[in-house]
């Protein structure tokens, strides 16, 4: 009994810190090299998604290796992200607990809640060296979900949604969504989408299609287009969610679970928002070897992700060199490799040097991975984060029933 | 005789024990009302609460959960007795049989979940067993018995965890309470049916019921294996509830304290009937509380 | 064998030994198929429909699997600490709770039994969402101190009705003569209480360790996710579609339960042998 208190007692004088490290936009306006110092030697936990061994991998054994080698930082990844994170760090500033991430892996609508409830700290992003070598003049990359990064995070990686199918099963796969929708009605049981930010990015990308094109929903949130555009997407979906796998009635709650039913049979398609997904998860074995990534040709969404900081990081100078080191072209040629993660880069390649250049136009392209230009030709960027939310609830309410 | 300080320790131990519940409901009406928690108003309203308790998700959620807590309770507590009545003798075969009933005792229900997903999906082992004797051609063939309307995934899953505590409880009955009346009926000229209609199957149900009851209140609350094995719609009350605390809109979060004081009172219920069950039988018993 | 065996009511002897040995059979295939089909899943490099054992089955594969994630072992080893200090504590502490319950009479003894229930039958996960801010305050949240404590609310409850029960049927008598016999408080504590309660104490660890050992949402929700139980990870990998790697967690999962049950079984056994 006294020992529980004790231990009680320590974690709480422990849990109070005494000099409180300055902030990030204090740190971005230092000379770079008074950073490193006050990040040497120091603890950084980054809350990230941790559910990819690959990606734990990178990051694990890669990525920590090096950062203790360099900048004497000890890295722990551990897992928050999305609506779980938002929620974490909205609790924490709630009972003003100590904060638990220095760096979280962000993007699109948890980026959107996170500036809403002011939970982020920045601007520092965009005073970091690496800072220079990101690919500036892309839409993809410098804007998330339209939003303006505005330094309070900085990138990361980019991808591209893509179908999934089996060579074997599918040799002749649809190309367009009005193929699909064929494909489907004829093929009744054999599709479905999970509940997830893979499912609802797939649903955007059919209203796209469906409704016009991406333009139609740019430059921010419009109410009637929103409505227009659901309306006229969920009227595909109910004549064809009959069709769906168990009739529509179930879905796979994430990707992963749709990943399962793909693998075993169950259905013929499975998603990814990642393009090297298909080649990344046949080598760790859970996709079949004859599993092809597709990208229809309406065009499929490509989005970035990103780092931040939270408001109540307690190393913010650590997490800002760490996310230095993610940029550099090493961490980001190694991230993009398809025995790796397939993660696709997030520099502007022109501005490399000149041996960086060669080696990333070498990087070992998997005959089974979607080209460069088709990806390039069919990307669409996403829009503002106030789509994807109401879509998720309409979706919900309106077809799923279960929310 | 209890002196007075005995008494004092003993309302205090309750209140220790009783606390962490009380606290944690205060907080949950505090929040449901709008009182705290993220969004929160500071001005007390009931309309997050009327919005929660009048959407027919959250019915269908609660219900679904409560039928899965009664066919799952049902179900174990109908195979415990007939365990406990076949497997009674103190032979070697009655003693693997009551070993191999509790065995599953100490397993998590997680991983009893997982188990279920892996023998009962529709590309489970029961499904490739059945496509390699030729029965099925696909994984589509297979009846959906996880992810389903029915929930029979889920059922089946907690039965197979229930079942060892509930034989327990029933061989521990039968050997107390069961042995001696039946000797005595028997004594007194009762055939072998009657002994067991009118004596044995008495008292097993009786006996049983407070572990029921337990069983029941702890699979309606149960959220690990519900997110394994339960359907996307009716939304089982637990995921309902954790997908609403965690979800970015914070006006959907606030609805999740409604949905755990929900939850805290079905509990409630529960302790009552428990308690009442116990009080009851602890009167026909002459005393054992 | 038959005349050991008792004519139970309901069941006919003789004739029934063959429809008993066909229910244990069946009662053998339904308590150990989906255990040792966990342990077939994680050995199997990828269990794909229709195959049985799987892409690549074999040691090597178990290998694999547990080389893959050094959270596997780092995730046993959370458990391992959070289980048994909640095990300790809820052991220690449900003893004087349950005796001071079990000294109440009468309606208050029902309130008493009540209010530990309360904290048992409390869904976890609702505990979790109502007690989250509480603890955050404290600033328990996201280690492993706050997440014992967090389990110790139902452990405490199911250890304290446990020793309620236990006391109900002690005979104070032993104290009392001890005390007629010139012991102090303390002396009858530790040379005539406790030493008769050593196996009463060793049943309430494992229970509270198992209580613990098994909990998912308290983890989630206090922890913050930061402390990754082995529950809580093999959930994680259910829901990231690792199925070999979910199940070796399963199986890790079971290990040490059933070990600790069939360890107290067989040590009371011999403990019965010994002093009957």
């Amino acid at each position: 009994m006294a020992a529980l208190l004790g231990v009680l007692a320590l974690t709480v004088a422990c849990g109070t810190d005494g000099a409180r490290s300055p902030d990030a936009v204090t740190l971005a306006e230092l000379p770079w090299d008074s950073v490193v110092e006050r990040a040497r030697g120091s603890d950084v936990v980054w809350r990230m998604w941790r559910g990819d061994p690959a990606i734990n991998a990178y990051v694990d054994d890669w990525v920590a290796p090096r950062l203790e080698e360099r900048y004497g930082i000890r890295l722990r990844a551990t897992q928050g992200q999305g609506a779980e994170l938002v929620n974490a760090l909205v609790v924490e500033r709630e009972a003003g607990a100590r904060g638990v991430g220095d760096l979280v892996w962000i993007n699109g609508e948890t980026f959107h809640n996170l500036m809403q409830e002011s939970l982020l700290q920045g601007p520092w992003a965009h005073r970091i060296p690496a800072a220079e070598l990101v690919d500036s003049a892309s839409a993809i990359v410098m804007r998330d979900f339209e939003q303006d990064l505005a330094g309070f995070e900085s990138p990361w990686g980019r991808v591209q949604f893509s179908l999934i199918y089996d060579t074997l099963r599918t040799p002749e796969p649809p190309r367009t969504v009005e193929e699909l929708g064929r494909w489907i009605d004829r093929n009744p049981g054999r599709f479905t989408h999970d509940q997830s930010f893979t499912g609802i990015t797939f649903l955007k990308g059919l209203m796209y299609a469906l409704g016009g094109g991406v333009d139609e929903f740019r430059g921010g949130f419009d109410q009637e287009a929103y409505l227009s555009g659901r309306d006229t997407l969920f009227g595909w979906l109910r004549a064809r969610t009959p069709h769906f796998w168990r009739e529509g009635r179930v879905y796979p709650s994430g990707v992963a679970d749709l990943h399962r039913l793909f693998a075993n049979g169950e259905v013929d398609f499975s998603m990814s928002n990642n393009h090297n997904e298909a080649v990344t998860k046949a080598r760790q074995g859970v996709l079949p070897a004859s599993a092809r990534a597709l990208v229809l040709r309406d065009g499929t969404i490509a989005n970035a992700h990103y780092v931040g900081i939270p408001f109540n990081a307690p190393n913010p100078a650590g997490a800002m060199v760490v996310a230095n080191f993610l940029l550099s072209p090493e961490a980001q040629l190694e991230k993009d490799r398809p025995d790796v993660w397939g993660d696709g880069s997030v520099l502007a390649i022109e501005r490399l040097p000149a041996e960086w250049r060669a080696r990333f136009e070498a990087t070992e392209r998997d005959p089974r991975a979607v080209p460069m230009d088709t990806l390039t030709r069919y990307a669409r960027p996403e829009v503002a984060p106030e789509y994807h939310e109401r879509l998720q609830a309409d979706w919900r309410t309106l077809i799923r029933a279960g929310g | 005789m209890t002196r007075p300080s005995e008494k004092s320790f003993g309302i205090a131990a309750a209140l220790v024990l009783a606390a962490p519940v009380v606290v944690g409901t205060g907080y949950a009406t505090a929040a449901a009302l709008g009182l705290a928690g993220a969004g929160a108003t500071g001005q007390a309203s009931l309309d997050r609460a009327v919005a929660v308790l009048t959407d027919p998700v959250v019915w269908g959620g609660t219900l679904w959960i409560l039928w899965v807590a009664a066919a799952s309770t049902v179900l174990s507590a109908a195979i415990a007795i007939a365990i406990a009545v076949t497997f009674r003798g103190a032979g070697r075969l009655d003693a693997l049989g009551r070993t191999l009933a509790v065995l599953p005792l100490p397993v998590p229900h997680l991983v009893a979940a997982v188990g279920g997903l892996l023998v009962l999906g529709q590309s489970g082992l029961i499904a490739r067993v059945a496509f390699h004797l030729g029965f099925i051609d696909g994984p589509a063939a297979m009846p959906a018995l996880v992810y389903d309307p029915a929930g029979i995934g889920l059922v089946l899953a907690l039965t197979w965890k229930e079942v060892p505590f509930l034989t327990l409880v029933a061989v521990s009955v039968l050997a107390t309470r069961g042995d001696a009346l039946e000797r005595t009926a028997r004594g007194l000229g009762a055939g072998r049916r009657d002994v067991f209609w009118r004596v044995t199957w008495p008292v097993l149900w009786r006996g049983l019921m407070p572990a029921a009851v337990a069983v029941f209140t702890f699979v309606a609350g149960s959220y690990e294996a519900a997110v394994i094995l339960a359907p996307s719609d009716p939304l089982a009350l637990p995921v309902l509830t954790w997908e609403r605390f965690v979800d970015a809109g914070l006006g959907q979060r606030a609805d999740a304290y409604v949905l755990a004081l929900l939850g805290f009172g079905i509990a409630l219920a529960a302790v009552a009937v428990h308690e009442w069950v116990r009080a009851r039988i602890g009167l026909l018993d002459g005393g054992s509380a | 064998m038959s005349a050991r065996v008792r004519s139970a009511p309901g069941v006919r002897p003789g004739a029934g030994s063959t429809f008993r040995w066909s229910v244990l059979v069946v009662l053998g295939v339904w308590a150990l198929a989906p255990l040792v089909l966990l342990v077939v899943v994680s050995a199997s490099g990828g269990w794909r429909f229709p195959s049985l054992l799987g892409a690549d089955p074999g040691l090597g594969a178990w290998r694999a699997v547990g080389a893959a994630s050094g959270s596997l072992w780092a995730a046993l080893g959370t458990s391992t600490l959070v289980g048994v200090g909640t095990g300790v504590a809820a052991a220690a502490l449900g003893l004087p709770l349950g005796r001071a319950l079990s000294n109440l009479r009468g309606a208050w003894r029902i309130v008493g039994a009540g209010c530990a229930f309360m904290p048992v039958a409390a869904p976890p996960l609702a505990l979790g969402v109502g007690l989250q801010y509480s603890f955050l305050r404290m600033d328990l949240g996201g280690g492993v101190a706050g997440v014992i404590l967090a389990h110790l609310i139902p452990a405490l409850g199911y250890t304290s009705l446990f020793f309620l029960g236990v006391f109900a049927v002690f005979d104070r008598e032993i104290e009392s003569e001890a005390r007629r016999l010139g012991a102090d408080a303390w002396q009858v504590l530790t040379r005539v209480t406790l030493p008769l309660l050593r196996r009463p104490l060793a049943e309430a660890f494992v229970l509270g360790f198992l209580v613990s050992w098994a909990q998912v949402p308290l983890t989630l929700l206090v922890g913050q996710g930061q402390v990754r139980t082995l529950t809580v990870q093999v959930l994680s990998w259910v829901q990231a579609g690792q199925d070999p790697l979910a199940a070796a967690g399963a199986v890790l999962l079971v290990v040490p339960p059933l070990l600790l049950m069939g360890g107290a079984s067989l040590a009371f056994q011999r403990a019965q042998v010994v002093a009957p």
